[in-house]
């Protein structure tokens, strides 16, 4: 694979995001998922948590959007810049 | 409730402050392993493709699927990351994930993201690997199953630790055995066919439009099973 087709698969991954979230908050938004689930029915309160997050996921479709935008941009360059961090150290 | 207030991994306060510092004694050294695996060498076509393959897994775990009764799941990626980029990429990428997920989305507690870690990051791709190494005779089943079987044992895995929290706390901390075990793995069992529909679609796809992809995770025989 060459560059662009890499920024055609971040492309159609973003779509189909875009897609996915719309499909999300038309049926799943208003609901728990399964650890949250099992919490809720035993009536486990959530405690306070320990860190406060600079970020949340968003509230609405732009909201989650954009929160996606940034977390896909940050896991890239995490991930990318480590990985190629490690390759250079092995060439060196 | 709202996506903003979603709190889809273990948050801190729910498990006893013990099985908390077992689950970062027992995910680290394995991370460590993973990292030392891969840093001994990286394929330099991974890097980009491993790059979008992680951030493509963040944005498709916020992405909650029903499953009935009032309840969702959402993908975790695992047997993905291990099918396209090995258990010591898959091992990485869900690790880079799960840290940004709790630091900078306050997805799952800080405390906790040794346990989130050890159930997703460590317990689901090695649950993966098991699975495609096992079923290397039997291919055709061997990406839906790992699928399946990574989210259910992972999910299983949770519930352990839940009971375990409830059994060492008196109660203070966790949930009862005989609640969080069969609840786990009742709601799992069902989520983790939606993580393996979405596996497979994803992998089928991707072995019809760029199979070059299946090979550098060096999983051959899962190329050859949907192809």
């Amino acid at each position: 694979m060459n560059w662009k087709s890499y920024g055609k698969a971040t492309a159609v991954i973003l779509v189909l995001f875009a897609i996915g979230l719309v499909g999300y908050f038309a049926f799943s938004a208003a609901f728990p998922d399964g650890l949250e689930k099992v919490m809720e029915d035993n009536h486990v309160e959530e405690a306070e948590q320990v860190w406060t997050a600079p970020l949340s996921y968003g509230e609405n479709w732009a909201g989650a959007l954009i929160a996606g935008l940034i977390g896909f941009a940050l896991t890239f360059l995490l991930v990318f810049l480590y990985l190629k961090g490690m390759r250079s150290r092995q060439k060196a | 409730m709202l996506l903003g207030e979603v709190n889809t991994h273990i948050p801190d306060g729910l498990m006893d402050p013990v099985v908390v510092g077992l689950g970062w004694a027992i995910a680290l050294p394995f991370i460590a392993l993973a990292v030392y695996k891969l840093n001994k060498k990286v394929d330099e076509r991974m890097v980009p493709f491993m790059a979008i393959l992680a951030a493509g897994i963040f944005v498709a775990q916020m992405l909650n699927f029903p499953v009935g009764g009032g309840t969702t799941g959402h993908l975790v990626g695992a047997a993905l990351a291990v099918i396209l980029l090995g258990l010591y990429g898959g091992i990485l990428v869900l690790t880079t994930i799960l840290v940004i997920q709790c630091l900078v989305f306050g997805d799952g507690g800080l405390t906790a993201l040794g346990l989130n870690l050890l159930n997703m990051a460590v317990i689901a791709p090695l649950v993966s690997y098991g699975v495609l190494r096992l079923l290397k005779k039997h291919q055709s089943l061997a990406v839906p199953l790992a699928a399946w079987a990574s989210v259910f044992l992972a999910a299983l895995a949770c519930g352990l630790l839940l009971a375990l929290s409830y059994t060492i706390s008196g109660g203070d901390f966790g949930i009862v055995a005989s609640v969080s075990i069969p609840a786990m793995a009742g709601w799992h069992a069902i989520i983790a066919i939606g993580e393996a529909l979405i596996t497979t679609g994803v992998v089928v796809f991707i072995s019809r439009v760029a199979p070059e992809m299946l090979e550098m995770g060096k999983n051959q025989e899962v190329k050859e099973a949907v192809v």
